[in-house]
């Protein structure tokens, strides 16, 4: 061909290049999960059902009978097997790099004199985080993953867990140890918990209170004065530049989310009494006392993230009123949390927040059945329930066409003894153990 | 010359004869007309007490008064005997929170060597303190570690730490460690005893036997030494030489102890090492009143003032429990386990008082029954013919808190009831 | 109007007096032939005291219980006004921002702690109401608060509102933190470290919120004046700021923890400089040094009755402070500054009849009237008077007596300690640890 021929091609060659940009370049198989019983949380339950999955999403969902087998399908055998939504765990502290210090518990003894100085002079210590990304400092370990994924969980929400303004969470699919193809969301939210910064200010629960009313105080204040500097840059004093205010702006301005980590029943009223004052997206997290303000959560309607840690807070009454209550606490009352909840008609998600791997998760649920949660909210609490607070649920927390393809299969029903999940699906891939 | 050394030696001796003549007490004085307390025997609504050369010398209702007694009108008031605190810091500790003024815990676990008497600070500001409260006499007592040392039993009135000694060794203090409050008590206690650490009584017995054995060793070898004068004299064992009193029994041992386990352990122990004994704290004592009683170990409880150890044993087990070792024939006394609010003495007992303890074994537990413990009940303890003229003359129940002192008599002394409450208060209403 | 329609007018509005603060939601019950210990006014033998929904009606002899209202037989017992502690720390999670020197933003109302057992421990020793305070590790702490012992409420239902607001400030060896021990290598000691540093500090927080205030004004006004500048800055609120300035405005009083004779008159200097009133010094164990110059200033002091001697300021404690101011015309509560103490609050009262000469009702005043004023709750509390709150304890013994002990705790008409009641239910315990458990481990 003359050069002018192939001038003409240039374009045709680059629209096809374009159109094939926007195709992802590396294409999973198509499955058919064939005649499993399966379980969408939204919907009915299907005794015998074919999921497709393709690129990653939900193509279709049905009776076996009804839905139709791509030709490129490969086909999952799935009689025998039930098919649930990947669980999701809206709180945790999972493959951050750094070997944080755990959050300290409100009633716990106070840092004496020699810690303080200890402290100030160990490591630098501070309050604040709030532009910390936890998306940054992700790890992720394929053994976590396998543990994660052995037990249901195909998504969790990652939060860091040092300081008062503890950062901003990411919501991550569990599909492998990069983190960038993990996210689903980022930032999910700002996190906030009632610890102390010992070594320094504040170092009392009362000074964290008044720190975090401040800090709030002052965002808005910063807003206002930068607000204020945009309309008058000629002729104003230029305000100084602060990270930590301007990363708490879009949380008061927007309104974006913010966790709070009540740890016990007096912290969730404390964080209560924030929210409102200054109008706060919130939601609150760990609330393993949230039975005892049944009453006041019902007027809040906040989103409440369970956790399915049952140890009794320090300070709890019922540990310090001899032996024999506080094994009724461990064994009995704090397990019962959840469903007095449900009791109670507020509704919430459950969380692995503080627990050392997923299978205790397990446990800690069947426990919490055992102690009158009726399994189906158990099951929701663990998949649409988060997916609702943290805004996902165009996109996941159950089976249906159109959101993304996280499914387990089990071999016997959720959160009975003996069952084991048999296939995960993160993101439409099947994951290999 | 002459003239001036006359006149210098007469001022000296008018001077000598005044000093003397104060720091002499009157030969023979007579209290007349006192409610009498005796406390053992029955009480005299009006009566005469008696003293000479610091004795009791009679106690009645109508009692001869001999000429040229002085003599005390005491109407409208009440003569008891003086109290006997069962164990205190007078005299070790001035300001407890300046450690340079603390000399009641001597370093390291094993100290039989130490003797508190060796640092008792006469002039103690605490000690009058108490004086003036109708206490006269006290166990002074070190602390700390598995083995603290010689406690002292003082007459609160004397000029040197030795004028006050009434027995120089009383008592070799030994401390089991305490019930640890933690989750389980009402916030912690004062922690009294548990100096010996986290390490339960069974382990500390096992190494008291083992050093008790030490002992008879070293004096079989030392008797050996000096019979045969061949055979090499073992060294100085300190520890050994120390403990050797105890082990023979001349010196009793006091063990602190808290809970009813260590409690019934301790009772082996003393019955396998054939101790004289007595219990210190004993805060669970009432689970094992029967053991205790079955041994006729007396029982010096410990202060009111510490939070009860143990929730289950209920927010009233430290007053409870002298009552109830008591009803189960226990001997007990109190003690004010302090120096700065030793005064306190009495309110103690009249807090097991107030929870059902009969108010004359109350009062019994601050006079006779420490007496007997100490085994000065020949001396004090009572006002009876014979013993030393401890007396106290009140206007109302010694053991109550509105009670006013008048008169505190240390082997028939009229002491000078000032101390630093009221030479305070004394400068300052000058103002 | 006839008859009839007269009697329904009176019954109704019995009714409706009977029922007044039906929202103070507090219970009803009448206690039997007490001897009751009025305070204020004067000793009822043989006394009868009725509760309606948490306030006293009636106060007399030979009253009669309405139809549901639980009777208390109180023969042979002292009935008094409920204890009030004037200094504690309990029932919160956290008394000290002991980081920074000046912390009035840290406010011990923001972290009260319901399950705090120490509030049965009150309730054990007749206490039904404290004034539950910061530490005393900073200069200027914060704002305390006050409390009634309701066990098993929560937290927001035990605060009184009604009690001044108040400001903790101390002075002294804990402040300056003498017995801390500066670690080598560590951060240098916070400042001040000496009681000259301790008054420079405060005089200068109080020049800051002078500041502060007048900045605020400046503010205020050119916002609404007529011709606002074109550029107004917004102000930051500080929080810190803002409690100093209540002080100031007197919205709030302060409560000084102070031992030594000098640092109280020289408190009582900054005072006057700055014009903020003090409610009361703590502690105040040389309060007898300067009773003249208290009771002129109308200053009160609430402290222990023996508790002396464990540090240098403490050394000239005298167990006559109290009662010696008390007849020197200021207002002298006692109190407890501990779980331990707080147990028997009666019986160190007690120790003022003979430490100062005290009769009955003045020692009892320690601990009930005069806390009741010190914290401005006067009008509901401290004194048992038709028309205040039924806080109610009472005794086995007149509860000045060292024999005494408290039998019952009463909050607002609801009993919150019945000893009688404890016995009952060890004794069902006893009774259930002894009985044969079936199967499983012994």
């Amino acid at each position: 061909m003359r050069v002018r021929q192939w001038a003409y091609l240039v374009p045709v060659f680059l629209i096809i290049f374009a159109l094939s940009w926007s195709a992802p370049l590396d294409v999973g198989p198509t499955y058919a999960v064939r005649n499993a019983k399966i379980v969408p949380v939204t919907g009915p339950v299907i005794d015998k059902g074919t999921l497709i999955i393709r690129d990653g999403l939900i193509e279709a969902i049905g009776a076996a009978d009804k839905v139709v087998i791509p030709d490129d399908a490969e086909i999952i055998e799935a009689e025998g097997l039930i098919a649930y939504p990947g669980l999701i765990s809206a709180h945790t502290n999972l493959f951050l790099e750094e070997a944080a210090a755990p959050a300290r518990a409100a009633g716990e003894a106070a840092p004496s004199p020699a810690e303080l100085m200890a402290g100030a002079a160990a490591q630098p210590q501070s309050p604040q985080y709030a532009e910390l990304f936890a998306f940054k400092n992700l790890k992720p370990r394929k053994s976590t993953l396998d543990g994660l994924l052995r037990a249901g969980f195909t998504t969790v929400l990652v939060a860091p867990n040092r300081g008062i303004f503890q950062g901003q969470s990411v919501i991550v699919n569990l599909n492998g140890e990069e983190p960038g193809p993990m996210v689903v969301k980022n930032p999910a939210a700002l996190h906030i918990n009632f610890t102390t910064n010992r070594g320094g200010y504040p170092s009392s629960l009362m000074g964290t209170i008044a720190y975090i009313r401040q800090s709030f105080l002052d965002a808005d204040h910063y807003a206002a004065v930068q607000a204020l500097y945009a309309k008058n840059l000629k002729g104003m004093i230029r305000p100084e530049f602060d990270p930590f205010l301007e990363a708490l702006g879009p949380y008061l301005k927007d309104r974006k989310p913010v966790v709070f980590q009540c740890n016990n029943y007096e912290e969730i009223k404390r964080a209560l009494k924030i929210i409102e004052e200054f109008k706060l997206n919130a939601l609150l997290t760990h609330v393993n006392e949230a039975w005892r303000d049944a009453d006041i959560l019902k007027k809040s309607a906040l989103p409440l993230l369970v956790t399915l840690d049952f140890r009794p807070p320090n300070g709890s009454k019922y540990v310090s009123q001899g032996e024999d209550l506080r094994k009724k606490a461990e064994a009995e009352i704090y397990p019962a949390n959840a469903a007095n909840l449900a009791k109670a008609g507020l509704k919430f998600a459950l969380t692995t927040f503080g627990l050392n791997d997923a299978a205790t998760a397990i446990k800690n649920v069947q426990a919490a059945i055992k102690a009158g949660l009726p399994k189906d909210e158990a099951l929701k609490a663990l998949t649409i329930q988060p997916a609702l607070f943290l805004g996902l649920a165009q996109q996941l927390g159950s089976l249906e066409t159109g959101k993304i393809a996280n499914i387990i299969l089990t071999k016997g029903e959720l959160f009975e003894d003996k069952t084991q999940v048999d296939k995960v699906f993160v993101d439409g891939v099947l994951w290999k153990f | 010359m002459r003239k001036r050394i006359t006149l210098f030696l007469l001022v000296a001796g008018l001077t000598a004869g005044l000093i003397f003549a104060q720091a002499k007490p009157a030969k023979v004085i007579a209290i007349k007309g006192a409610r009498i307390v005796p406390v053992v025997g029955d009480d005299i609504e009006t009566g005469t007490i008696i003293i000479k050369d610091g004795k009791i010398e009679a106690v009645g209702r109508d009692v001869a008064i001999p000429a040229g007694a002085e003599v005390v009108e005491a109407k409208g008031l009440t003569a008891y005997p003086g109290m006997i605190d069962g164990y205190s810091l007078l005299g070790l500790q001035e300001i407890s929170g300046v450690n340079e003024t603390v000399d009641n815990r001597e370093t390291g676990r094993i100290n039989p060597q130490v003797r508190a008497i060796e640092a008792l600070r006469s002039d103690s500001m605490h000690i009058p303190i108490s004086l003036a409260n109708g206490i006269t006499a006290a166990l002074v007592a070190p602390s700390g570690g598995l083995i603290s040392g010689q406690s002292t039993l003082i007459k609160l009135y004397g000029w040197t730490n030795r004028e006050m000694a009434i027995k120089a060794s009383a008592a070799m203090q030994i401390e089991f460690p305490a019930i640890r409050g933690g989750r389980g008590g009402f916030g912690g206690g004062m922690g009294r005893g548990g100096g010996a650490g986290a390490a339960d009584a069974t382990r500390l017995i096992a190494e008291l036997k083992e050093l008790f054995n030490k002992a008879r060793s070293y004096e079989k070898r030392k008797a050996f030494a000096a019979k045969t004068q061949t055979v090499g004299l073992p060294g100085l064992d300190e520890t050994s030489e120390f403990l050797l009193p105890v082990i023979k029994g001349d010196l009793p041992v006091m063990i602190s102890v808290h809970s009813d386990r260590d409690i019934k352990a301790a009772l082996a122990f003393v019955k396998d090492e054939n101790l004289k004994a007595m219990f210190y704290g004993v805060e669970q004592g009432w689970k094992v009143a029967d053991e205790l009683k079955k041994s006729s170990i007396p029982v010096i409880i410990g202060s009111t003032y510490d939070m009860p150890p143990v929730w289950e044993d209920g927010y009233d087990q430290l007053y409870l429990n002298p009552v109830l070792l008591n009803k189960a024939g226990v001997k007990i006394a109190f003690s004010s386990s302090s120096a700065s609010v030793a005064w306190n003495l009495p309110y103690h007992a009249a807090k097991a008082a107030a929870f059902g303890l009969d108010k004359r074994e109350a009062l019994k537990a601050v006079t006779i029954y420490p007496a007997e413990i100490f085994g000065v009940d020949k001396m004090m303890g009572s006002i009876e013919r014979g013993k030393a003229a401890n007396i106290v003359l009140s206007d109302g129940d010694i053991l109550e808190t509105r009670t006013n002192i008048k008169k505190v008599y240390v082997d028939g002394r009229d002491c000078d009831l000032s101390n630093k409450y009221t030479e305070l208060l004394e400068k300052y209403k000058k103002k | 109007m006839n008859a009839r329609l007269k009697r329904l007018w009176i019954a109704a509005l019995i009714l409706a007096v009977a029922s007044l603060p039906a929202f103070s939601a507090g219970g009803s019950l009448l206690i039997k032939n007490g001897t009751l210990l009025t305070v204020t006014k004067g000793v009822i033998a043989k006394g009868d005291i009725l509760v309606l929904d948490g306030i006293i009606r009636q106060i007399g002899m030979n009253i009669q219980a309405p139809p549901g209202v639980q009777v208390i037989d109180a023969t042979g017992k002292y009935v008094i006004p409920g204890i009030i502690d004037s200094h504690t720390h309990i029932a919160l999670n956290g008394t000290n921002e002991g980081s920074e020197a000046i912390t009035p933003e840290a406010d011990v109302g923001t972290v009260v702690n319901a399950d705090d057992t120490a509030i049965l421990t009150a309730l054990g020793g007749g206490v039904t109401m404290v004034h539950t305070m910061h530490g005393s590790a900073n200069p200027i702490g914060g704002p305390n608060v006050v409390l009634k012992m309701k066990w098993g409420k929560p937290s927001e239902d035990m605060i009184v509102n009604e009690a001044l607001r108040t400001l903790k400030f101390a002075l002294g060896e804990n402040v300056k933190q003498s017995s801390r021990t500066i670690l080598p290598g560590g951060p240098p000691p916070r400042y001040p470290q000496t009681r000259m540093g301790t008054n420079a500090i405060i005089r200068r927080e109080m020049l800051k919120a002078r500041v502060y205030m007048e900045e605020w004004d400046r503010y205020n006004k050119l916002k609404t004046s007529k011709t606002p500048p074109k550029i107004l800055v917004p102000l930051r609120k500080d929080l810190r700021m803002e409690v100093l300035a209540d002080l100031l405005r007197g919205k709030m009083v302060a409560r000084c923890h102070d031992y030594q004779a000098t640092e109280a008159l020289e408190f009582m200097g900054l005072a006057k400089e700055f014009g903020f009133k003090i409610q009361a010094l703590e502690h105040a164990w040389e309060a007898y040094k300067i009773a003249d110059e208290l009771a002129a200033a109308k200053i009160g002091i609430s402290v222990f009755a023996d508790s002396w001697a464990y540090k240098m300021e403490a050394a000239e404690g005298i167990a006559y402070d109290a009662g010696y101011c008390a007849k020197k015309g200021v207002l002298v509560s006692i109190n407890s500054d501990s779980a331990e103490r707080i147990r028997r609050l009666f019986n160190d009262a007690g120790k003022t009849m003979k430490f100062g000469g005290l009769n009955e009702t003045e020692a009892l005043s320690l601990v009930t009237i005069n806390p009741a004023i010190q914290l401005g709750v006067d009008k509901i509390v401290g004194s048992l008077e038709v028309g205040k709150q039924g806080d109610i304890a009472i005794f086995n013994e007149h509860p000045m007596s060292a024999y005494t002990r408290c039998d019952m705790t009463i909050i607002e008409g609801d009993v919150y300690f019945d000893r009688a009641q404890y016995l009952k239910e060890r004794e069902e315990a006893a009774k259930q640890a002894q009985a044969p458990k079936k199967g499983g481990r012994p």
